[in-house]
Formats: C-alpha cells, structure tokens, sequence
C-alpha cells in the first residue's frame, strides 16, 4: 500500500527543510521525541533524542557521517512497550535492518515506534571531518546540502566508510515511512513514502503534492546505483579472498586482534546481557593454562582471540546488517566489513534469508522445516 | 610415526550414546580415535565447542544425534541440523575446511552404523593429515 509525496524544499535547503518537518510533527503532537542526527560546534556526531521544536537548529537530518549503529540506542530506548510516548526514530537502511532484526529477537517493543527511514548513500567516519565544518553551522549545512545534490560522487567516493562503499542497500527496506532524496534534486523536492497507517498519520497537516510511488527518475538512478555498487563489492570480496581465507590468511587477518571485544560491544545485532566469552566458561585456571600450553608446546596469549571471531560469526551471521560499525570501532583495524559482508551474505543465501528485510520471516536459526536440508547428516 | 587423528565426538545421549554403547556391548570393533563427550542433545552443541576443539587441534569433531522426527526434545537436532548450514557456511566462506566436522543420525539401535561411521571417518582424517591448526600457536 505504498504511497508516495513529494514536499516541496525551500530556499534550496533541504536540511532546514525537514527541520521543519520534523518540529513540526512535534508540535503537532504526532511524535513526543524523535531520534534524529545531530552536530555541536564541540564537534560531537551523534543521534539525539529530540523533543524540543525550538531547538530543531541543532539537528542535522541529512548528515553523512555515522558514528554507532542508532539500532542500538533504539534497544536502549524501546525494549518494553511505552505506555505514554511515541518515539519516532529517523534511520539509516542498515540501521533501520538492524531495528527488524532486533525487533525478532524481541529486543525492541515495535508498540509506541514510528519507523521513518531515510535514503543513505554512504556515510564518513566523525573523525573524519574538518574542525572547520562543525564549527559554523552554516557551513556545515551547506557542506550536507552539497552531499546530498552531488550524487554523481558517491560510487566514487574513496572516502565513505568501507563498509558503506560495500553497501548495496541506499533505501530503507521496510519503515512506516522513507525520506527520499537520491535520483531526484534535493535542492527542489524530497519524496515521501507512507507504507502503513502508522506512517500517513505523520502526513497530517503537511503540504504535499502527491506523486507515482514509483519515480521513474529516482529508480532509474537507484538500479544504476544498486547495481554499481554490487560490482565494486564483488571486486571488494575478491580481493579479500585472495588474502583473508585459508587458515594461515586468516590468522594473518585477524593477527593484530587484541582481544579486546570493542566488535561486539558496538555490533547492534551482539544483544547478549553477558556474552558467552564474559562468562565464566571459557575461565581458566593456572593449571590448565599450563595443561593448554602443552597441547602445541606454547600458546598465544591472551588465548582465543580467533575462537571469539568465528564464534561471534557462528552467532550473529544470520542477522548481520552489515553496518562496518565493528570495523570503525576496531582499534587494530581489522577488515571487518568486507569479511562480515561476504561470510553473513552467504550464510543468510543458504536459509534464502535476508538480515532486515521483514519482520514476517523467522529468524533463520528460530526455525526449521522437517523436510530441508535432508542431505545433512546422511551419508 | 604413523599420524593417528585424535576426533572429538559429541553424542547425543538418548541415540548415539546408546548406539556406540550397543557397538560396545556387541563386541564390535572400531578405531580407538574417538574420544567421546555425552552431551543431553545434539541442538546443544553450539559452535563455540566444535571451533574450540579444531582450534586447539582436534583433527575432527564428530557430532551424533537422533535421526530427524526421533529427538527425545522433539526438534532438537532440526535446530543441529540448520546450525550446521551455517556452521558451514561460514567454514567454506572463509576457505576453512569443513570436512573436519561430521554430524551423523545414529540411533540406539544402530551400533553397527556407529562403529562404521567412526571407522569411516577416522580413515578419511588419516587420509587428510594433522589439522593445521595443531601446530598454529598463535591463533
């Protein structure tokens, strides 16, 4: 039941546009707080929790930069039903993937969430942007609203996070309802798209022009997108192959590991209270370090940096977003993404599973059928 | 020195347990390279232990349960079964091999198919060689 609008940009700032969208849903009530993107001058990326349409400046809901995986403050935020408030959370495809999967695997209430997703043609690392821009907001604005126009430079972009250069996803795959910029001039016009009833209420008061839901404009430039960027990862994940598989490639890939879990701290998809490897069941005691040491003569301490990958691997594979958040958090600047992307996409191909793409298919792990798989386990 | 493969085996205790105790009870013989941990069902052996055992090098991990339709938890080895296409999956992904892991339906009944399958597969290892993670010490 997709339905789509187009609003019309004023003054060539799509930026201060949905700025004016979003204080106005919480004016009108239809949202009690919205996470949303945000810059200080101080030169903090994060998403806020935004609730006061006077404050609405210091948004920034186009901004290209990605500093954790919002899925996870969303978990924080919505792990039991509200009973007073509507939370409207604006994210990224990967982010809104992660928000379905958590939401299977009942780590998120859906009840009181507006889901509004947002096109993402890639994004860039905090560290990664000038002092300068953060220090003038006007600057910066103009620097977002630039992005956003010039979407010629996206595919070419050695910039962007490398995750986001592997990513074949720039809109959102299910939300109640998407913002839209990419194939159209954002100077002039966004697209909205209303997917369920919880997203037309949000079109209430605004002035829209309706349009086709399908833009031939925008999907043309979205197939030559999509399918550019599915070339380069191809590229991506044949590199990696020739320097990241096979056992001693992929000890050599993981060499710098200092175990330090920070990957799984920031994964939003590593739900776990307490995970396997804080427990104490790996724990050892001095004499069976003494006994591990003699099981090869002498042993890498601290011992099991490679089991915690392929295990945290076997554990969250099937729900991946592939996101790269685990890679910008990786002080030894291990190649998660272009890993993560080839081992989850293959094990969610073998389940005909993809990770956020509706909340209607089980988890791949939560379910079965008597009758697949039959030759596992014959001989 | 003739490499022997040392496999970790976990059995299932309601089908394969029982089957290798009826191999043994019958007087059946099969190579001494198994070294067999009964677990309460083959949907409980998360990968975490099969990837402990080949990393600390283990030549190969064998994995009994009940035949599908036959769990005493009605779909434990169901779940064994898709934790394997994953477990895999990933295996061949990273250019891993997933040979080294067998995961085999045998039932109380089937010592004969027990001491065939351990027979069978100790063979395929000697034939394969030590796991090369058996001299990485740095992994």
């Amino acid at each position: 039941m997709a339905k789509s609008w187009f609003i019309k940009v004023q003054e060539n700032n799509p930026q201060q546009t949905l700025r004016n969208l979003y204080a106005q849903w919480l004016k009108n009530e239809q949202v009690s707080a919205l996470l949303v993107p945000a810059v200080s001058a101080t030169g903090v990326f994060a998403p806020v929790l935004f609730s006061d349409p006077e404050k609405v400046s210091n948004i920034s809901p186009l901004l290209p930069v990605m500093s954790v995986n919002a899925a996870s403050i969303v978990a924080e935020i919505a792990a039991e039903p509200a009973t007073e408030s509507r939370l409207g959370v604006v994210l990224r495809p990967c982010e809104m993937r992660a928000v379905v999967e958590l939401i299977k695997l009942q780590q998120i209430a859906r009840d009181n969430l507006v889901l509004i997703g947002i096109d993402c043609p890639g994004t860039y690392k905090p560290g990664s942007i000038s002092p300068e821009l953060t220090a003038s907001s006007d600057k910066l604005d103009e620097w977002i609203n630039e992005f956003v126009s010039n979407q010629e430079q996206y595919l070419k972009d050695e910039h962007l996070r490398s995750a986001c250069r592997l990513c074949e996803f720039p809109t959102p795959l299910i939300a109640d309802m998407t913002i839209g910029f990419l194939g159209l001039n954002p100077r002039k016009k966004l697209i909205l798209t209303v997917y369920t009833e919880n997203g037309s209420r949000l079109l209430d008061g605004l002035e829209i022009e309706p349009t086709e839901d399908t833009n031939p404009e925008r999907n043309k430039y979205l197939d030559m997108f999509v399918r550019t960027r599915q070339q380069q990862c191809e590229q991506k994940i044949a590199d990696f192959d020739r320097v990241g598989i096979g056992y001693q490639n992929l000890v050599r890939y993981f060499a710098h590991c200092l175990n330090c879990h920070n990957c799984m701290k920031v994964c939003p998809i590593c739900y776990c209270r307490e995970c396997f490897f804080d427990s104490d069941v790996l724990k050892r005691e001095q004499d069976d370090y003494v006994r591990l040491s003699r099981r090869k003569g002498l042993n890498r301490m601290p011992a099991g940096t490679l089991l915690f990958h392929l295990t945290r691997m076997n554990h969250m594979m099937t729900s991946c977003v592939q996101c790269g958040i685990c890679e910008d958090s990786c002080p030894a600047e291990i190649g998660l993404s272009v890993l993560f992307k080839k081992v989850s996409r293959n094990a969610q191909a073998a389940f005909d599973y993809l990770s956020g793409r509706s909340l209607d298919e089980p988890l791949p792990l939560t379910t079965f059928r008597e009758d697949e798989f039959r030759e596992i386990g014959e001989e | 020195m003739n490499f022997e493969p040392r496999i970790v085996g976990f059995l299932c205790n309601w089908c394969t347990y029982a089957g290798a105790d009826l191999a043994g009870t019958s007087r059946i013989q099969y190579p001494p390279n198994m070294r067999p941990i009964r677990v309460m069902c083959s949907g409980a052996v998360d990968s975490v232990y099969i990837l402990r055992a080949l990393l600390e090098g283990a030549d190969g991990i064998l994995i009994g349960g009940c035949h599908p339709g036959d769990c005493h938890y009605v779909s434990g080895n169901y779940k064994t079964r898709r934790r394997m296409v994953l477990f895999s999956s990933i295996m061949r992904s990273l250019g891993l091999d997933e040979g080294r892991v067998l995961l085999r339906w045998i039932s109380a009944a089937e010592g004969k198919k027990f001491a065939d399958t351990v027979t069978e597969f100790t063979e395929q290892l000697r034939q394969k060689g030590p796991n090369p993670f058996r001299n990485l010490w740095e992994v």
